[in-house]
């Protein structure tokens, strides 16, 4: 416990280290922020290094093994329906919990004018993230490559985006990074492999991963559908 | 005096984390219930684990926004109004790699990528690649929004390139690749570099923040997919050339 909470201090040290000697190289070079402007920077590049130990210790003794856990009890039920009802419903949960999704819906609502609302956006993209993160599940128990699944779902975006408004292009592209916040990834990532490492025949190195990369694509076809209808 | 102050106004962040976790929380405790049924022991130190978490992600994220957000938008505008507008480029550049090393997620993924691997890819291959990819795409984000390039021009080849390599490329690492898009979009990627590129378009003028914001995201999502194939490649490669 304790050398593992060395080894998350000294890399939370190493994470933090290169950003603020880059302002601090421009700020005594290039611009010279406020000094009040730059003090807050200090402050706040202690608190997120204070905060990223902590962080990546709690994760890793706290979050990695749930989600893990969660995955290894899956397949034991013996039913590929409950494995799919839990994926498609932990998917829906946690991108209707994640922060950003509220601050995409209200960029969504000011670029359609209100006609489309935070509700209705908010349902579509946790939609789209239930059913691909089901889907991903899916694939993992049939052994479908992975790269079908990404092909199609990026051929169907870049399709979409031909037809969808154009002001919900880039929204749509970046609706992709919304889901997927430091709560949720490291969730579904050990999700992913704790459900490889009791299924027959998989390994988490090959079969586990995928999931998040997944999970984003949901939200970028569900915001260019609303576009479809909007337009 | 009260600039400083503004750290401890913390209540948004702490009910943003809280929502966050708990649907999470419900559900463990919900397997815990029927299905698992751990010993107390063992869940007391998982739900250490979690405050841990939980304390940690309330720090980072109210150091990203009171003290990274301001300094990032300031820094765009000065920057903006200088002279040589081709510095924003290698400026970028930097910005991109520091700020996905010291991304939360980045992080958890390189450590259970080596994990699952055993060893095999390393987190720190894994981190420094990523970051070189996010730092070349944020370059060309800024060179976009200095001289007013659409975003298309940039995502649709970019997707293109994407769905060729799939033919090629090792499933682990496509895997691995895809997964890693979704984590370079972390807090502290978008609000830094979010804010100086808002920043840099606004002292630009003629041209909407809002819209110039936008398709950022979509640039650095799409940049360790492109660069953790590659590796891919490359580790293949080398795996043929020693056979």
């Amino acid at each position: 416990m304790l050398s593992g909470l060395k080894h998350s201090l000294i890399e939370a040290f190493q994470a933090v280290t290169p950003i603020t000697a880059v302002v601090i190289i421009l700020q005594v070079s290039l611009v010279s922020l406020p000094t009040v402007t730059f003090l807050r920077f200090l402050i706040g590049a202690f608190l997120v290094m204070l905060g990223l130990l902590f962080f990546l210790h709690g994760v890793k003794i706290g979050l990695l093994p749930m989600g893990e856990l969660i995955g290894e009890e899956l397949p034991k039920r013996g039913s590929l329906w409950f494995i799919l009802l839990i994926a498609f419903v932990l998917g829906f949960v946690v991108t209707v919990a994640e922060p950003d999704v509220r601050v995409l819906a209200h960029q969504v609502d000011v670029v359609s004018e209100g006609n489309i609302g935070r509700g209705l956006l908010i349902l579509t993209v946790a939609l789209g993230v239930g059913v691909f993160v089901c889907m991903a599940m899916l694939r993992i128990v049939l052994g479908t490559p992975i790269a079908y699944l990404f092909a199609v779902g990026y051929l169907l975006v870049l399709l979409l985006s031909a037809f969808t408004h154009p002001n919900f292009v880039p929204i749509a592209f970046d609706a992709g990074g919304v889901t997927t916040g430091p709560v949720t990834v490291p969730f579904i990532l050990a999700l992913g492999i704790g459900t490889t490492s009791v299924l027959g025949g998989k390994s988490p190195a090959s079969d586990g991963f995928g999931l998040v990369g997944l999970a984003s694509i949901g939200p970028v076809l569900g915001v260019m559908l609303l576009g479809m209808i909007y337009r | 005096m009260n600039e400083l102050l503004k750290f401890l106004e913390i209540g948004e962040i702490l009910t943003e984390v809280a929502v966050a976790l708990g649907p999470l929380l419900l559900f463990f405790g919900l397997f815990q219930v029927f299905f698992l049924r751990l010993p107390a022991a063992y869940i007391v130190n998982l739900v250490k684990g979690v405050c841990m978490a939980f304390v940690g992600l309330v720090l980072f994220l109210q150091g990203v926004k009171v003290g990274f957000l301001p300094a990032g938008t300031e820094m765009g505008v000065l920057l903006g109004a200088s002279e040589n507008k081709w510095i924003l480029v290698p400026i970028g550049f930097a910005f991109g790699f520091v700020a996905t090393i010291a991304e939360p997620a980045v992080r958890i993924l390189g450590f259970e990528v080596e994990k699952a691997t055993s060893g095999f890819i390393r987190a720190r291959v894994i981190l420094i690649t990523l970051a070189s990819g996010v730092a070349v795409f944020v370059a060309m984000g800024m060179f976009r929004t200095v001289y007013g390039v659409p975003i298309h021009y940039f995502v649709i080849p970019g997707y293109l390139i994407i769905l060729g390599m799939l033919r090629f490329t090792n499933p682990t690492f496509v895997s691995i690749a895809f997964d890693a898009g979704g984590v370079a979009t972390g807090p502290m990627t978008v609000t830094f570099v979010m804010a100086l590129s808002v920043g840099v378009a606004t002292i630009l003028g003629n041209r909407s923040p809002i819209l110039d914001g936008f398709g950022l995201i979509a640039l650095v999502a799409m940049a360790p997919i492109l660069s953790l194939m590659s590796l891919g490649l490359l580790y293949s490669w080398r795996k043929r050339k020693r056979a």
